[in-house]
């Protein structure tokens, strides 16, 4: 029954992808539908698969294909696999209905045909690396998903910032597969198979597995955007098409945080001080992922940069649970890794949700500015609804899913009490503080960005006539709400359900008790009060009417924020002034600007980009283009290995 | 539901919603006669919300929905927060009823809506208003969440409940260290509801208005709501501090008399409290608002200086 499930999904995504690459020539609507149908349909089978496994509990092993003699591609779905595939599932059903609707509205012709076979493809690749049962499947749709995901980012290929943002992206996916390839050769080399299986370290082998550990954390930090190797999300996001951000950021940085889960849970017996590296990754992408995304006018941008910050936040739930583990604290430990598990289904939720109707206001407002934008709440009543339901759930507001899992990180944080080294415990008051730093700027954040698109008055002209979209496009994004409104109220219900009495609050009650006192106040004051009500206009001390331009904007709200974090954020204040007069008391004209410094692209990548430039350079030197030194090197070569060969034998 | 915990619902939520306005007008009755004014009668702001009642709403031609609902989500949110801190009565935590963050997380709900509801209607004074709240909110949270932390850590529960429960228990504070939590729960209800030398309540100057900003454009029944909102959360606040430093008199038992003794006590002590707000806030002037952080790290370290002394003690 499962096997055909699996089969049948994997039947329906490649139909996806070879149908309109089959149609490529012909521009019709027939052949994008029934493709992105096909995404659908798959990604409902994988929803149903993952949930007979996580109720059932029972893991079951798929052998898909003798790649040759010895060596076959085979998955195996457990419980974790099974949490993940039907994260993608989700996502990726939603993304399929909006992008029914969206992707008519795109330019590009036919290419379109190949954007719904390449989101097809992509969906399978990381559905198959999260079923994957050995470490080479793993690598193999590891690359498949970067190479689709590169397409996918590139498909407004004639601009220049989606080159650039194309090209920063491609170089930096690699670097994250070369550092996964290391660190598979090192747990081959450490124990001699490819399957991901406990790794029985012996003080000897240990060394080997660290390095492997390290080097399979690069990787995953790369892909899943953890700060110092963010910088390539919030090129990416806002340069490629709406669903894809929304798949991108939705799922496949949770791909990367599998992998890590995968690794970590399976294979090693972390040991403390990588519980401290993780924590550490994840508190100070978290804090300065929130602190960039606040100032961020670009709203795509802005949902990039808060990507990093929640997965700064999956991170600590990691970091918490390898330390607490190694503590010996195993209750704790459990509630870390839940947090973690469920704040990535979360994230997966609520982002791209926010991307799909970030989407919408971009088709149509035709800016991602949010200077630009304002007023839309009565031109876009369903999208601002659904936005506002996502900006409630990202800033952890209770009932809420992203408050349920915040929730699980901070009771892990309070409890941390028990804990018995006292460097660990500063350490553990240390993050919490930062933590909740992050809450509350997200918070901030998210109030600026509903408040500066959907609120006030439409600050341009194509704000002024934006209209509501299609069905489809509110239906996607619809489903995505639901479940973060379901997963927040009946969190407790649902782990309760799945096995796991965790100590925190029925936030269905809370739900129930808020609606009651709602009634409560409405029947008192429906006795009591005037029901007057009158339309007016806004005070504006006696002056009339006024223009949208006197709106409080998105800079001047991020303004204070900005100034008290002036040393992170090093922005660099200049003015040039021209005077009339000679002892320069009469300003004629001038120009002043803040700017805000890349530190990240101006100390760390430029440099490394330099270098490795300039060691290009050197080594061209080799490549002459003659023949005779060509032989001069093939006749070094073998001088060199026969030389080798007799010193060995 | 037990019905102890729905008889205790219905005696908090009373007890809140009727004494709040008492506090607010006492604390402005105490900065009256600092001045050397008369100031207005302690019953004025019962007079002043049932005046506004009594008037129309007016709405801006801008506003959307979210105008309409904040009254509504702010008044029960905060109603729900209210069952979280025992006022008179401490019964057994019910269905993770008095979770100490989840009480924050309604006050946090409070305020998106708040500060929302701010840059609603396009106004500039909104918009400065909800900045200036936000930037304080995500600067003072690390010490709010910290004193939390403390807490939890000196009473080993996350639950009000239990806290104040031992506390009654014990009859005093159970650590000296609670001295220093106090010190940092008082900055942050100063900063909380809006009190110099953060925010300054009675202008509406825009050079200092924060709270008074947001809600510019409330009127009629809705200002009601936003007004009994910020009064029960100042409330909540004092309860919070008055029941972990000061927790006699506290029921444990349902009988009327206890009960009576009980209110009779918090509304003293609350009373007590109110003349230190007003002394406090009438012999500080306003700070200029980017050296407010500075005021928060004060806070910040006594409450690390709890936690450290309970990490090595």
């Amino acid at each position: 029954m499962s096997d055909l499930l699996f089969y049948a999904s994997i039947v329906l995504f490649i139909a996806g992808t070879l149908v309109p690459l089959l149609c490529a020539a012909r521009d019709t609507r027939i052949i994008r539908i029934l493709s992105l149908a096909c995404t659908a349909g798959g990604s409902v089978l994988l929803i149903v698969l993952s949930l007979l496994v996580l109720i059932s509990g029972v893991p079951f092993t798929v052998v898909a294909w003798q790649l040759f003699p010895g060596f076959s591609l085979t998955f195996f779905i457990d419980r974790l696999a099974a949490f993940f595939l039907f994260l993608i599932g989700m996502v990726a059903a939603c993304v399929a209905v909006y992008s029914s609707g969206y992707i008519e509205h795109m330019e590009g012709g036919n290419r379109r045909n190949l954007l719904c076979g390449c989101i097809s493809l992509f969906v399978l690749a990381m559905a198959l690396i999260v079923s994957s049962e050995n470490t080479v499947s793993f690598l193999l749709f590891w690359e498949l998903m970067a190479a689709t995901s590169f397409f996918l980012v590139m498909y407004e290929y004639d601009t220049l910032e989606t080159r650039k943002a194309g090209l920063f992206y491609f170089v930096m996916t690699h670097l994250s597969t070369l550092f996964v390839m290391l660190g598979v050769i090192m747990l081959w080399y450490a124990s001699g198979s490819f399957a991901i299986a406990p790794l029985h370290t012996s003080p000897a082998s240990l060394p080997l597995a660290t390095v492997a550990f390290l080097s399979l954390f690069a990787g995953f930090s790369i892909k899943a955007g953890i700060i110092p190797f963010h910088k390539w999300l919030p090129y990416a996001h806002p340069a490629s098409p709406s669903p894809v951000s929304a798949l991108m950021s939705g799922v496949m940085l949770k791909v990367a945080v599998y992998g890590l889960i995968r690794f970590i849970f399976t294979v090693f017996s972390p040991e403390l001080w990588w519980g401290v590296l993780i924590l550490i990754a994840g508190i100070s992408s978290a804090v300065l992922g929130v602190i960039y995304a606040f100032k961020e006018d670009d709203i795509k941008g802005m949902l990039a940069y808060s990507s990093i910050e929640n997965i700064g936040i999956i991170f600590i739930g990691i970091g918490l649970y390898v330390i607490f583990s190694c503590e010996g604290l195993i209750v704790l430990a459990t509630i870390s890794l839940l947090a973690a598990l469920f704040h990535s289904l979360n994230h997966a939720l609520f982002k791209s949700l926010l991307f799909l109707t970030a989407g919408s206001v971009v088709h149509a407002t035709h800016t991602r500015d949010i200077e630009k934008m304002g007023g839309l709440s009565r031109k876009m009543p369903y999208t601002s609804a659904l936005f506002f339901t996502g900006a409630m759930a990202i800033a952890a507001l209770p009932p809420l899913n992203g408050f349920a899992s915040e929730l699980l990180v901070y009771i892990a944080f309070f409890q941390s009490v028990t804990v018995v080294d006292p460097l660990i415990k500063v350490l553990l008051f240390i993050c919490l503080a930062l933590f909740a730093l992050t809450g509350a700027l997200s918070a901030a954040c998210f109030v600026k960005a509903f408040g500066s698109v959907f609120l006030a008055q439409p600050r341009s002209p194509e704000s002024e006539n934006a209209r509501e979209v299609s069905l489809s496009m509110l239906a996607g994004p619809a489903v995505l709400a639901a479940a973060c409104v379901i997963l927040g109220v009946f969190a407790y219900q649902i782990f309760f359900a799945f096995g796991f009495a965790l100590p925190i609050p029925d936030l269905f009650l809370v739900s129930v008790l808020l609606l009651v006192m709602m009634a409560l106040a409405y029947t008192f004051l429906y006795f009591t009060a005037s029901r007057e009500t009158r339309i007016s206009e806004t005070w504006g001390c006696g002056t009339k009417s006024q223009p949208s331009s006197t709106e409080y904007t998105g800079i001047g709200f991020s303004e204070p924020i900005v100034t008290i974090f002036s040393s992170i954020y090093r922005t660099k204040k200049a003015s040039t002034k021209t005077y009339f007069d000679k002892n320069d008391c009469i300003v004629a004209e001038g120009t002043a600007e803040i700017r805000l410094l890349k530190f990240f692209e101006e100390y760390l990548y430029l440099p490394v980009a330099r270098g490795a430039m300039k060691a290009a350079k050197k080594i061209s030197r080799v490549q002459n283009g003659c023949l005779d030194t060509y032989l001069l090197y093939v006749f070094i070569a073998v001088i060199a290995v026969i030389l080798y060969l007799g010193w060995s034998a | 539901m037990t019905v102890e915990f729905l008889v205790y619902g219905v005696i908090n939520t009373l007890c809140v919603v009727l004494l709040s306005p008492l506090f607010v007008s006492l604390i402005k009755k105490v900065k009256a006669w600092s001045q050397g004014r008369q100031g207005p009668s302690v019953f004025q702001t019962y007079y002043t919300l049932a005046k506004l009642l009594k008037k129309e709403v007016i709405y801006s031609g801008n506003s959307s929905r979210i105008m309409r609902a904040t009254p509504w989500v702010c008044i029960s949110a905060v109603l729900v927060a209210s069952l979280f801190v025992p006022l008179v009565f401490v019964t057994e935590p019910f269905g993770g009823i008095g979770n100490i963050i989840l009480f924050l997380y309604l006050l946090v709900l409070v305020r998106f809506f708040m500060a929302l509801s701010g840059l609603d209607a396009g106004s500039t004074f909104g918009g400065m208003g909800s900045s200036r709240e936000m930037s304080i909110s995500a600067v003072i949270e690390p010490t709010t969440i910290i004193v939390f932390a403390a807490l939890a850590f000196v009473f080993k529960s996350m639950n009000i409940f239990d806290m104040v429960g031992t506390e009654v228990i014990a009859g005093i504070p159970v650590s000296p260290t609670l001295i220093l939590i106090g010190i940092s729960l008082f900055i942050i209800l100063i900063v909380e509801t809006s009190r110099i030398p953060v925010d300054n309540p009675e202008t509406h100057l825009e050079l200092t208005m924060i709270h008074e900003g947001m809600i510019l454009e409330q009127s009629g029944r809705n200002l009601a709501l936003m007004e009994l909102t910020a009064a029960i959360k100042q409330t909540l606040l004092m309860a919070l501090l008055i029941n972990l430093i000061v927790p006699w008199g506290l029921s444990t038992t349902l009988s009327f008399a206890a009960i009576a003794v009980a209110v009779c006590l918090f509304a003293v002590k609350g009373a007590i409290l109110s003349l230190v707000i007003g002394l406090f806030e009438s012999s500080m002037a306003k700070m200029r608002f980017f050296r407010l952080p500075s005021l928060f790290m004060m806070a910040f370290f006594f409450s690390t200086l709890t936690i450290i002394i309970e990490v090595f003690a």
